[in-house]
């Protein structure tokens, strides 16, 4: 227990101490205290927010930690939604049918993930050539969840529905509890502490050190006895997995998904909460994502047509102006600035070389 | 038979050719200067809105084309100056900022422009072989693809700037201490980048409703076909795998329709970029010791 | 069933009403500082307001809500845009104290022997609200019964606004983005507490909102023609259907042109939904289906599409394309050579693709619309004019925007029968069997399955891309969920029906 409580306090994210947990412990009791004040609404907004947190997790576990970029994240949050869908949907009549589909939903994820991280990783192909992979896989994935539109593509007697996606996903539901409105906030907000707490340890633990070894010198970690490939794909589908889960609890939220979820416009968000936030943090890259959504609904529902240009605008100005990222830049002031320059002086780089 | 074959390489050209032109700005910018360009569907945007400014002001076509080159390259050079030149190196850095500049241009461009730009009609009539007939611009658009990759060549093998280009992508550090201005270097390489993209944008504008968002389709295809070309020799790459690619589509799509001719590109770029990561070219690359010998 | 949150006793804690003359405006981010002030006061007041029946309200202070969700910007923007102005308008007119003529079996028409023109007229709208009768189609020299239409259809009605309380428009921008349409409509349900939601362009859209609809009991109009069977007790579905749109147009080209057809329809629901019922009636027309072509939604580049058209070289093309990227199939065709008679239940009534595309792409096409800018009838071209009074630079008025206009005449009249803007009774006022007097002509709405039986007209193209409305069907009810036995009003349901449920659509094959 000790041993897990100074994995937890560890050196390899932002904030250590008796201040800065106390601080965490705060703002965890406010989330859990902010049904009370508001509206059923506003806690499902919230919520939104919050459930794509595990996804952008599990990215910086990959891409930070890792150095491995994947922009196939959202394939796997693809997945687990359209698998619970599917496994609930047929199963809705029976007590532990929904409980059965989250399952399926994050067997599904992991497992299909462990079959293309093998595909990619032990090949040992170069670092920059996995975004391209990642991509590709989501394309594939969403251009042909687009065909299914026809009677023949059910699974049971669940529809795939092609670009009308999946409707009427029903409410997570254990013992006599349906994880809608308030219950679902709450839901929400302890599987993402709980999801943040894990991964902490884990970053700050010796298979976490292992994962860093590998994103500073590939050969070196491998010299000293680790198997590269295995611990690649160890973190990718954890990765894969956190993705699920954000996937798993969209369908709550919204009891609808649609291949539009997993096409190109969808897949570089994740990047780019993660990159913004500061991806070697995994609680920069926390609050990034809650407040990038936060501000993408309220610029968009306020009628506002410019969203996407001040969205635009503000990742140029981030990536030029704080290009570790905006959290990790305000959390590492002091001390970053006198070890080695980000920036290389040099031009283009050959592919492999740079980030 | 003669007709069949006939429309058979002519789907197989117009595949080849559309997977060929959505690429040619991404071979300067991806596959030499490894900036992961997400705003390329923008640019191409930029070329085909200027095209159809030009040719609705009277302007004919042809002329249309050359503008929206020399408008695109120069935009590329000022966007190069102000923003992607902190990005050298730093290529997932890049990979960002250009998404927001895609955001940016797409979003922009339908808040100045509205949501479609006049149509520019298809110049030619069509050919007619048997029973099929064939639009004459998508044969014109096949032989200026091979135009356009031999100059590109040319520029880069038979040029002072192509051989300080190249030298400067090789290893910048020396090419610098041979005296060659890298930062000019860099400037007029993204300039061309982007004026290519813009000159692809504008040939196939006819082809395509003139929107916002009309970059968007050709984003994938020109990623793909850069990837599976592969950086050992860009150029020779891209088109290598254009051709390889359309030689797997265009029998899927005729046997089993367009979607399924889709899905096989896909399937089939994901098994070369992981049985030849190094790309296409890296078997001529090969290839050339061994007919030397 | 517990009772639903949006009954008639709701606390006063909405932020004050707009002025009359200012009828619609986008609902702020948050509560505004006057909104919580008045919320206290009004949770105070609200143990007195409890005991009064809920007609005797303070009136300025509580307008009648509509929701409203479209995509305003985007890709869908030129669609939404025409369906935003045209519920303005409507708002405009029912706070102006008028409202359409309307009742259980519509106005009616005298009818007598008349000489009229078998040939009907070549029709060219714009620019705005102009319509330029390009051929009148000659001297008049058949005789039948010829039906007059109605004088006015827009009458006054006895009051200003809407139960002497002013009608908002709360519009909002979905941005085509899903998730984004899913708050939005939690927005309005839950938070705005709107009294009728109107809102979606595509299914997609539709589905991703239903859900919540259903959760909330929100009373819903979806006003866009779409491939059929939604079957939701909350949803009234006024846009044309499968039935309305593809059988009269078959049976128009197979007269006209034969036998063999093909289908080019786009990859997703609706093309593939549209192209089982265009196979399915076939054989019922004594035509033929002799290929199909499903290209994905991306795809712009149809060189091989074309080629398998003129291989199997049918008598006409039926084209279910959809979006930016799809509709370059039309001059890629055109520059081909490809020049064969096309039918379409999408083109022209919405995108106006005759009017943005060069000629002679869209050369030759029919399309079975139950609205289209350039219809010549009195009661349409006063819409016509008014809309374009209030919009003068709008490009085009089309088939959704006037399902849009409608429906919500629909609703105000619903709300004025019964007294009160309590969303269950609505609903079942709504299923009272009413026709209303649009622009189109006379629309009914069928109690049991909740959609609306149309006027259908055949337009055709020339090579000038003019309109002629060749053929009229003056009823052609909403029929398919009438035959899956669908009856909304004895057995409430919430799913959408596809073909493959239906026995019916193997029978010929």
């Amino acid at each position: 227990m000790m041993r897990l409580l100074r994995l937890l306090n560890g050196p390899h994210d932002l904030g250590q101490g008796r201040a800065f947990w106390s601080g965490m412990a705060l703002l965890a009791a406010a989330f859990l205290a902010y049904p009370a004040i508001a509206s059923s609404f506003a806690a499902s907004n919230v919520a939104y927010y919050l459930l794509n947190i595990p996804m952008a997790l599990g990215l910086s576990l990959l891409w930070g930690y890792g150095g491995v970029l994947s922009f196939g994240q959202v394939a796997f949050y693809g997945i687990a939604g359209y698998t619970y869908g599917i496994v609930a949907g047929n199963f809705q009549d029976f007590a532990w049918g929904t409980a059965a589909g989250a399952v399926a939903a994050l067997l599904a994820a992991g497992l299909s993930a462990a079959a293309f991280g093998y595909f990619v990783f032990y090949a040992r192909v170069a670092a920059w050539i996995v975004p391209i992979l990642t991509l590709v896989l989501a394309l594939l994935l969403s251009t042909f969840l687009g065909l299914t539109a026809g009677y023949q593509w059910r699974v049971g007697g669940i529809q795939l529905g092609g670009y009308n996606g999946m409707t009427g996903i029903p409410a997570l539901q254990i013992g006599g509890v349906t994880f809608q409105d308030y219950a679902f906030f709450y839901l929400v907000a302890v599987v993402v502490a709980a999801c943040y707490i894990a991964l902490r340890v884990w970053v700050n633990a010796h298979r976490g050190q292992v994962l860093m070894a590998i994103r500073e010198d590939v050969l070196r970690t491998e010299l000293l006895g680790y198997d590269v490939r295995l611990e690649q794909l160890r973190a990718f589908v954890l990765a894969s997995v956190l993705a699920g889960v954000s996937g798993l609890l969209y369908v709550q939220w919204g009891n609808y998904i649609t291949p539009s979820a997993i096409g190109l416009q969808q897949a570089a968000l994740p990047v780019i909460w993660v990159a913004v936030g500061g991806r070697d943090s995994l609680l920069a890259v926390a609050i990034s994502t809650f407040l990038l959504n936060q501000l993408s609904y309220v610029l968009s529902s306020s009628g506002n047509q410019s969203a996407l240009v001040i969205v635009g605008g503000l990742l140029v100005a981030v990536m030029m102006f704080a290009p570790e990222g905006i959290i990790v830049g305000l959390g590492r002031a002091r001390w970053l600035r006198a070890l080695a320059p980000w920036r290389s002086a040099v031009g283009p780089g050959r592919p492999g070389h740079g980030e | 038979m003669l007709p069949e074959l006939t429309s058979v390489l002519y789907q197989f050209g117009t595949n080849a050719a559309f997977l060929l032109l959505s690429a040619l700005g991404l071979i300067v910018i991806l596959g030499m200067m490894n900036i992961i360009n997400l705003a390329h569907g923008e640019f191409m945007m930029l070329g085909a809105y200027a095209a159809s400014f030009a040719v609705h002001r009277g302007i004919p076509f042809p002329l249309a084309i050359i503008a929206a080159f020399f408008a695109t390259g120069l935009f590329g050079i000022v966007l190069e100056r102000l923003v992607i030149r902190r990005f050298y190196g730093r290529e997932l850095g890049a990979l960002v900022t250009t998404w927001g500049i895609s955001l940016i241009l797409a979003q922009g461009a339908l808040l100045l422009f509205g949501p479609y730009m006049p149509p520019i009609p298809i110049p030619g009539g069509a050919v007619s072989v048997g029973v099929y007939s064939f639009s004459v611009y998508w044969l014109i658009l096949i032989g200026i693809c091979v135009v356009l990759v031999a100059g590109l060549t040319l520029v880069y093998r038979a040029t002072p700037f192509g051989l300080q280009a190249r030298a400067t992508m090789q290893n910048p550090t020396i090419a610098r201490s041979l005296g060659i201005r890298t930062g000019r270097i860099y400037m007029l390489t993204f300039g061309l980048g982007a004026g290519l993209a813009g000159l692809s944008g504008a040939l196939l504008a006819p082809t395509t409703s003139i929107a916002p968002y009309m970059g968007q389709q050709f984003v994938a295809p020109a990623f793909i076909t850069v990837v599976v070309g592969g950086g050992a020799n860009v150029i020779a790459g891209a088109v290598g795998s254009s051709t390889f690619l359309s030689l797997i589509e265009t029998p899927v799509s005729l046997a089993l329709g367009t979607f399924y001719g889709t899905m096989a590109l896909l399937v089939m770029a994901l098994l070369i970029i992981r049985v030849l990561p190094a790309g296409i070219s890296s078997l001529g690359a090969r290839l050339r010791p061994a007919i030397a010998r | 069933m517990s009772e639903s949150e949006n009954d008639a006793t709701r606390p006063d804690d909405a932020p004050a009403a707009a002025p009359p003359d200012a009828p619609c405006r986008s609902p702020a981010a948050g509560p505004t500082r006057r909104g919580l002030i008045q919320g206290a006061a009004g949770l105070a007041a609200a143990g007195v307001v409890l005991a009064r029946p809920a007609i005797v309200r303070a009136a300025a202070e509580n307008p009648v809500k509509i929701g409203f969700i479209e995509d305003e910007s985007g890709n869908l923007s030129i669609y939404g845009i025409q369906k935003l102005h045209a519920a303005r308008l409507a708002v405009q007119e029912i706070n102006d104290g008028f409202t359409l003529a309307g009742g259980p079996v519509g106005s009616g028409s005298l009818g007598t022997m008349g000489i009229y023109t078998p040939t009907p007229p070549t029709l060219t709208s714009g620019p705005g609200p102009k319509l330029t009768i390009v051929d009148d189609g000659g001297e008049p020299s058949a005789h039948a019964i010829v039906t007059a239409d109605p004088e006015e259809i827009l009458i006054p009605s006895g009051e200003k606004g809407l139960l002497g309380r002013p009608v908002d428009l709360l519009s909002s921008d979905g941005q085509s983005n899903n998730t984004l349409w899913q708050q939005l409509a939690r927005r309005m349900i839950q938070q705005d507490r709107v009294d009728v939601l109107v809102a979606g362009f595509a299914s997609a859209e539709r589905e991703a909102i239903r859900p919540i609809v259903d959760q909330r009991k929100q009373l819903y109009f979806y006003t866009n023609q779409y491939e059929g069977g939604v079957a939701d007790a909350y949803t009234f579905c006024t846009g044309a259907v499968c039935e309305q749109q593809v059988i009269p147009v078959m049976q128009y080209m197979v007269e006209k042109f034969g036998p063999k057809i093909f289908t080019i329809a786009a990859n997703y629901n609706f093309g593939q939904l549209t192209a089982a019922w265009v196979r399915s009636f076939a054989p019922v027309l004594k035509a033929q289906v002799i290929g199909e072509e499903f290209p994905p939604l991306e795809v712009s580049e149809f060189s091989s599409v074309i080629a398998k058209v003129q291989a199997a070289k049918p008598d006409w093309v039926m084209t279910l394309l959809v979006g930016q990227n799809q509709s370059n199939y039309y001059p890629q065709a055109a520059a081909a050579g490809l020049h064969l008679p096309m039918a379409s239940t999408v083109n022209m009534a919405q995108g106006y693709e005759h009017k943005r595309f060069t000629p002679p792409s869209l050369a030759n096409m029919h399309n079975a619309v139950n609205y289209m800018q350039e219809i010549p009838t009195k009661r349409n071209q006063d819409f016509v004019a008014r809309f374009y009074k209030m919009f003068p630079n709008d490009p085009y008025l089309g088939q959704m925007a006037q399902n849009t206009y409608f429906s919500i005449h629909l609703y105000a009249k619903a709300v004025r029968l019964i007294g009160t803007t309590e969303q269950e009774k609505v609903r079942r006022t709504l299923e009272a069997g009413w026709a209303i007097e649009a622009p189109e002509g006379s629309v009914f709405l069928e109690p049991a399955t909740h959609h609306a039986s149309h006027y259908i007209r055949l337009a055709a193209t020339d090579e000038k891309q003019q309109i002629s409305f060749v053929r009229e069907w003056p009823m052609i009810e909403a029929w398919w969920l009438q035959r899956l036995g669908v009856n909304l009003v004895r057995h409430p349901e919430y799913k959408q029906y596809t073909p493959q449920e239906d026995p019916f659509f193997k029978m010929f094959s």
